[in-house]
């Protein structure tokens, strides 16, 4: 934990780009590399070996979505955190269901952020109330569907956990609320996150190779 | 068009002289005959090079093609005498109807119809089968101008109707450049100016209340697409709109569709629940909406971090004869078919509300 964290920063707008930027710099964290553009970013993603990539998901082609896919195809321990202006529901949970660890709306406070990023590097997910609302809502929907195998799907624990974290509980109330350890509430969260990743592995190679990223 | 008729002028053609070679014997001047042919071949030859531009479409061709055809069949009781079975051009004088039709429409096809009968009729003696010819002439050139006119109109519309669809595409993308670029202002300077403070946080605080209208609106106009006619809301829009700094609404990244009336007695029952906290626990105080869709029901639940409602203050309200606040809450759930559970501690407030769906809706 005491070594810098090596950061990454895309983001099409050089102004958010720039105060993201300085941001993470003045509290100490290793600017590794910077991309205003999806391609920018895969290129330079192998020799900048971030270990955190802060991501606009709204970026020139290829999109946010397809750039988590192909970079923790890449390098499966790359945690990337999205950061979003519009917050188009249906894009973030692509972002996440593509392996992205975390989510955080763009008007979030530089304390926020800093906290987002390094709990981020830590692997452990960072759900905004609004993302936790959302994968239950896939979870949902996958369950469902009567056609899926339900192999997957969350344990009772982890829907309850998750519910709360949805109602805007922090990790120390659910603990409190459930008699259970921090960190053990905090597993419940990385399993469901890891679920919901894990069960659409094969789909996101599809999209991986329609957007035409298993050439490079 | 004008294509399909330039192959039909020369298969009516072959048609003509075929039967002209063939029913050789009818005529009374053999030399005027082969000149007419041959003007019918010439003319059609012409016809199809003529009628090929658009710019050589005007009306000295159309009255010309016209008038030789009518002169064709004029000519006939002249060249084959009184008696005969077909006249001279046959169905070759349907290539300048149908020219007339094309051109002119409706309008074009019944003039020039009624002209070719015309003339048909003044040179010879009607039988049943003339009248029959005639009578498919003029209705034949009509509904050909007829439906030439809807296609034009089919085809008018259909462009009409992909460019509009095109450029509603691209404004809406457009839309979406412009309303990143603006969040991304409004969200930059709301976080620079908290950071600032004093009167650059007042700034701050209204690009945020800014920032979350704009992002209601583009997602109450995403969800305009997927609304039919039925009287439904999607409650998932509709509670977006509660959404402010200090109230996070939570939802499934699909819509949820209810039946109008419940949704917006579930949105005012929110928003009564959100007006308790502002009241209770503070105007600014954080809040959480949370809306979970089953395919049976949906669940609500609104919470707040306050200190939670002290122990007997629900009871002695009723017990006064008050019915408050969370029994007009939970009149309203129960009027909905569902169920309203309220959990108040030191953890903060939590109302629970389950409200069957119709099965319809899925």
């Amino acid at each position: 934990m005491s070594e810098t964290i090596r950061v990454m920063v895309v983001d099409d707008h050089p102004m958010w780009r720039d105060a993201v930027e300085r941001d993470l710099e003045d509290a100490g964290l290793d600017i590794v590399g910077v991309a205003a553009n999806g391609r920018q970013a895969l290129a330079r993603f192998p020799a900048a070996r971030p270990q955190v990539v802060v991501l606009d998901l709204q970026i020139p082609e290829p999109d946010g979505v397809a750039v988590t896919a192909e970079m923790v195809r890449q390098d499966p321990s790359v945690r990337v955190l999205i950061l979003s202006a519009s917050g188009e529901q249906a894009d973030v949970l692509a972002a996440v269901t593509a392996g992205a660890t975390g989510y955080l709306v763009k008007s979030a406070s530089r304390e926020e952020l800093l906290t987002a990023v390094r709990r981020v590097a830590a692997g452990d997910p960072v759900f905004t109330p609004g993302l936790a609302g959302l994968v239950l809502g896939e979870f949902q929907r996958r369950s469902d569907e009567p056609t899926r195998p339900d192999d997957s799907g969350l344990t009772e624990r982890e829907t309850e956990v998750l519910k709360m974290v949805a109602k805007g509980m922090s990790y120390r109330q659910i603990a409190d609320r459930l008699v259970l350890s921090h960190r053990t509430v905090q597993n419940h969260v990385q399993n469901t996150l890891r679920k919901l990743q894990m069960h659409n592995r094969v789909e996101l190679t599809r999209y991986a190779i329609e957007r035409g990223l298993d050439a490079e | 068009m004008f294509r399909a008729l330039a192959v039909l002028r020369v298969v009516v053609l072959v048609n003509a002289v075929a039967l002209n070679i063939y029913r050789a014997d009818e005529f009374t001047r053999p030399t005027a005959a082969v000149a007419c042919v041959a003007l019918m071949i010439l003319w059609t030859a012409f016809a199809v090079w003529a009628y090929a531009d658009k710019r050589r479409r005007t009306w000295p061709l159309l009255v010309a093609d016209l008038g030789v055809a009518m002169a064709l069949v004029l000519v006939t009781p002249w060249v084959k005498g009184p008696d005969f079975s077909t006249s001279l051009p046959g169905f070759w004088v349907i290539g300048a109807l149908f020219a007339w039709a094309i051109h002119y429409r409706l309008l074009g096809g019944l003039v020039a119809g009624l002209l070719l009968a015309a003339a048909d009729l003044l040179r010879q003696e009607i039988d049943a089968s003339d009248y029959g010819n005639i009578f498919l002439l003029v209705i034949g050139g009509t509904i050909v101008g007829f439906m030439c006119d809807s296609l034009q109109q089919m085809a008018t519309d259909r462009d009409a109707a992909e460019r509009a669809a095109a450029m509603a595409a691209e404004r809406a993308r457009l839309a979406r450049v412009v309303h990143d670029g603006v969040l991304q202002v409004l969200a930059l300077v709301q976080r620079r100016g908290r950071e600032l403070g004093g009167e650059a946080a007042e700034l701050g605080r209204l690009a945020g209340e800014q920032e979350h209208e704009l992002r209601r609106l583009i997602h109450a106009q995403d969800a305009v697409s997927a609304v039919d006619g039925d009287e439904t809301a999607d409650l998932v829009v509709e509670l977006a709109a509660l959404e402010l700094g200090n109230i996070t609404v939570s939802t499934p990244g699909t819509s949820v569709e209810l039946p109008a009336a419940t949704a917006h007695e579930l949105v005012a029952v929110t928003r009564a629940c959100l007006d308790n906290v502002a009241r209770h626990v503070g105007e600014d105080a954080p809040a959480w909406v949370l809306l979970q869709a089953f395919p049976d029901r949906v669940e609500l639940s609104v919470r707040d971090d306050g200190p939670g409602i002290p122990a007997g203050r629900l009871v002695e309200a009723a017990a006064q004869g008050r019915l408050g606040v969370s029994e007009s809450i939970r009149g309203r759930i129960t009027d909905l078919g569902g169920t309203a559970e309220l959990t108040t501690g030191s953890f903060g407030t939590e109302w629970e509300f389950v409200v069957p769906r119709t099965p319809t809706a899925h």
